[in-house]
């Protein structure tokens, strides 16, 4: 049987190379090694059965597996079954694993179409099969030289929302700590409702927290400790083309670490970002300029001796991040003012960088640097030795500064995947910030 | 060795050719049907993840429907992972098939190495989620649109292993804060040498930490500062699916805890009740442990002791459980010395998080202990800034930690835009992060 012969000349040419390209081996030969090179891994055998059809042709569309001439020696039965009398009738794809796949079944429909001719339902049936055998190619050595492709671009909203994409979330958090003389308590709280489209992105909460602290002095006294803070903002953003986008903020917030009654402020903002946003996981270079009025009223007056005030303030962010196989870097730089004096304000630079130096060895830097000369809201009382060891309250400050570093070699068997749980796998750590 | 760069290219693109450029029949159809009507139909797919880049994810797969909850899906894939020898992650993800595609299940997995960086894991978890999702998406009409490239087998498996499994790791780290009345410092160093087969497993490390923390107050500074010295050994031998037996060593020197040098030795035996072969689902395990414990304090103990050797025994069974429904984390633990009964401790600690109905998650993390076995406690009181900063381990009978939570959520049930303009800040919020 020479099932070649048949066809047209074009389609012989192209089976014949990658036939040899690939020395895709024969019904049950095993594959021709190369000389000076080991073999390669073996290919999924895969018994087809589907009475008449043309196995050189299901072949050459599904390149990545053995077909077998006989169930013995297969790993996974292909058993196609007409259901009805062609043209209409479907096709039943039954994938049913053996040996070590055994239990993982699969079971397919292909439906063709009013005017398919023969060859084309073959092709539609092999487009099928070669997607249900991939679950088991990828248990073998060959998944690393297969890839999944998607032909086209679909828009994430191309779905029936009967919520137009709104999600709304309530949730609350308590954390509680203690020892025969400590005690210290959190709790926060929030609701939300956001929508994210790509040409639009709305963002509303509101929050509150509280903490408490109480020590045990030993001398039959206890120092005990209470703050707070609430707040609420919205965003909105629309989207204006893969470069810019325009929006504005809306905040309230009260907080006694702030010194903060009460502050409303509303900012108008605009963003461009000088890659698509579409490349947004990839790389991005964001610059968002925005200007707000804020409305603030002060717990206790301030060391400027205010207890109430409007200001307007403009702020200018540059914000740059990559990821890439290397790994990752991250440069931000913001700077702020006040209008009523312009000596008010506060420059920022933060960056971070994780890369790869050399096979085994990491190097990871963090850091970053503000210089403060806008801390008006700073209270005019000052602060017990208390507020200061726990970190209770603002204080005064000309800068401040966090810089990390690290580095990690590793060389040995590092690409071994042993896994061995015995007496567990090390440590628990648990982190919780608010 | 390997093929000249163009042969390989040439055999790719005819392979692209072959198998993806070349129009299917039933993709001919599909292309004069619109496209966004063929997403309407596709898989609705729930990821349960937590240490996954789902942004990176939901841009790079595209030809599935994502979901923010459990009971939406037609495909929930659990994605568990463990560290392996080489000091990578195994990730396990497992495909359960819900609704319409109850019938199907699978488990894939990939493996990543402690050299990779972040993008490389990433891509490389994207590559298996979208292999084990086919079997799904091929009973979508969606399917038809998707190809597969094939590129040339690379030659041969790899080498034998000339480091016998041995893995070496050296880290350094410092973090440095500060503003103009306050100053904090720390400094991490550590050293490992692991050689983990599924014979056995053999663990060396050592680690040194300092920190230093300055407050300007009014009339002068309070400075605290603490530091410490760790070196451990584990050997462990496996007995079949259910038991292993092993030793720990242990050498550390503490601060906090008033110990200039304690040195612990202890056989240990442990019984899994569920086969070590399911561990990134579940375990069950209990550990015994005879410890002797030749210790020096920094100063004088509350029981007068500057020196002494103690026996001590502990037992204690732990709970780990990942399934739909969330996560299940147990564990109790008891010890007591041998000298004195009385002189005892048990901890407790547990991890529960779980997606109760729809759109309702809640979890409980906490931890208690009894303590009864504070036998290295200073002699004298601490300053009332060793106590402020917590740099000196006080007196207790107890102590406990605890975190609760829950979120309610509703709305569209959709999760697949990613929109990256102005941040994407959250705001504020508990976030709990466990190893």
């Amino acid at each position: 049987m020479n099932p070649i012969k048949t066809r047209s000349i074009k389609a012989a040419a192209l089976a014949v190379i990658i036939t040899l390209a690939l020395a895709l081996p024969g019904s049950a030969q095993a594959p021709v090694p190369k000389p000076g090179s080991p073999p390669p891994p073996p290919l999924l055998k895969v018994f087809l059965d589907w009475p008449g059809t043309d196995i050189e042709a299901i072949r050459a569309e599904i390149p990545f597996v053995t077909f077998v001439p006989s169930l013995d020696e297969a790993q996974v039965r292909v058993a196609i079954t007409p259901q009805g009398p062609p043209p209409e009738g479907h096709l039943r794809i039954e994938l049913t694993g053996l040996g070590e796949f055994q239990g993982l079944d699969n079971t397919l429909t292909y439906a063709p179409g009013r005017d398919e001719k023969p060859g084309d339902v073959r092709k539609g049936v092999a487009a099928l099969v070669r997607i249900g055998l991939l679950r088991y190619a990828a248990k073998t050595p060959v998944a690393k030289d297969l890839s999944v492709k998607f032909l086209d671009q679909t828009k994430p909203t191309s779905v029936n929302d009967e919520w137009n994409f709104w999600v709304f979330s309530l949730s609350g958090n308590a954390f509680l700590s203690g020892e025969t003389q400590y005690r210290s308590g959190s709790y926060y709280s929030s609701v939300s409702a956001n929508r994210t489209t790509p040409a639009f992105k709305v963002r509303t909460q509101a929050y509150g927290n509280w903490s408490n602290y109480w020590f045990d002095l030993g001398d039959g006294t206890a120092y005990t400790s209470k703050t707070h803070g609430y707040g609420g903002s919205a965003l909105v953003v629309k989207s204006l083309g893969e470069h810019w986008s325009a929006g504005g903020y809306v905040e309230a917030e009260s907080s006694t670490y702030g010194n903060l009654n009460l502050a409303l402020s509303a900012a108008p903002a605009l963003e461009y970002d000088v890659f698509p946003y579409s490349e947004s996981t990839k790389r991005q270079l964001r610059i968002l300029y925005r200007i707000g009025l804020t409305r603030t009223r002060y717990y206790v007056e301030t060391v400027y001796f205010k207890t109430a005030e409007t200001l307007l303030q403009e702020a200018l962010s540059v914000a740059y991040e990559v990821v890439r196989p290397w790994g990752k870097a991250s440069l931000q730089l913001q700077g702020s003012h006040f209008f009523h004096n312009v000596k008010f304000n506060r420059v920022e630079l933060a960056g971070g960088l994780e890369f790869r130096i050399w096979r085994g060895l990491n190097l990871e830097v963090d850091g970053s640097y503000t210089r403060i000369r806008d801390q008006l809201a700073l209270s005019g009382e000052g602060a017990s030795l208390e507020d200061i060891l726990l970190r209770q309250r603002q204080l005064a400050t000309g800068y401040n500064y966090s810089f990390s570093v690290g580095f990690n070699f590793s060389f040995g068997s590092t690409k071994s995947n042993v896994v061995n749980p015995r007496f567990g796998n090390g440590g628990r750590s648990i982190s919780i910030s608010m | 060795m390997r093929k000249a760069p163009g042969a390989v290219a040439a055999v790719i693109l005819a392979l692209a050719l072959a198998l993806g450029s070349k129009p299917l029949p039933a993709a001919a159809q599909a292309a004069s049907q619109n496209i966004d009507e063929l997403k309407k139909t596709a898989v609705k797919v729930f990821l349960d993840c937590d240490d996954c880049d789902l942004d990176f994810i939901k841009t790079e797969i595209t030809f599935v429907n994502y979901v923010r909850d459990r009971l939406e899906a037609q495909v929930h894939v659990l994605i568990t992972t463990q560290a392996t020898g080489g000091g990578g992650q195994e990730y396990t993800l497992t495909f359960i098939g819900q609704n319409e595609c109850r019938d199907l299940r699978d488990v894939q997995k990939y493996f990543s190495s402690k050299t990779d960086t972040e993008d490389e894991t990433r891509r490389g978890l994207v590559k298996t989620l979208k292999l084990g999702l086919m079997s799904f998406v091929a009973r979508t009409p969606i399917a038809c649109r998707i190809a597969v490239d094939y590129a040339l087998p690379e030659a041969g498996a790899a080498g034998l292993d000339r480091w016998r499994s041995w893995v070496f790791s050296l880290s350094g780290n410092g973090y440095f804060s500060g503003e103009e009345s306050y100053m904090s410092r720390m400094v991490y160093g550590s050293f490992s040498a692991n050689r983990i087969t599924p014979r056995s497993k053999l663990k060396l490390g050592l680690s040194v930490d300092t920190s230093k923390q300055r407050y300007e107050i009014e009339d002068g500074t309070v400075t605290g500062s603490t530091s410490s010295l760790d070196m451990s050994g584990l050997y462990v031998k496996s007995l079949g699916e259910h038991w292993s037996a092993g030793a720990y060593v242990e050498i550390e020197s503490s601060l906090y805890s008033n110990v200039d040098l304690g040195v612990t030795l202890a056989p240990a035996l442990e019984f899994n009740f569920f086969p070590y072969s399911q561990s990134t689902r579940r375990q069950l395990r209990a550990l015994y442990k005879l410890a002797v414990i030749p210790v020096k304090y920094r100063e004088e103990t509350v029981y007068g002791k500057l020196r002494e050797t103690l026996f001590q025994e502990s037992m204690s069974l732990s709970l780990d459980l990942r399934e739909k429904l969330g996560t299940i984390s147990l564990s109790v633990e008891a010890s007591n010395y041998l000298h004195d009964f009385a002189k005892y401790r048990v901890d407790t600690f547990s991890v529960v998080n779980l997606r109760l109905y729809k759109g309702f998650s809640v979890f409980v993390i906490g931890g208690y202990s009894w303590i009864h076995d504070q036998l290295s406690l200073l002699g004298r009181e601490p300053t009332y800034e060793e106590q402020l900063l917590r740099l000196r381990e006080l007196p207790m009978h107890s102590n406990y930690f605890a975190a609760v939570g829950f979120q309610f959520q509703f709305g569209s049930i959709f999760t697949n835009v990613i929109n990256p303009r102005f941040g994407s800040t959250g705001g504020g919020g508990l976030s709990i992060h466990m190893n």
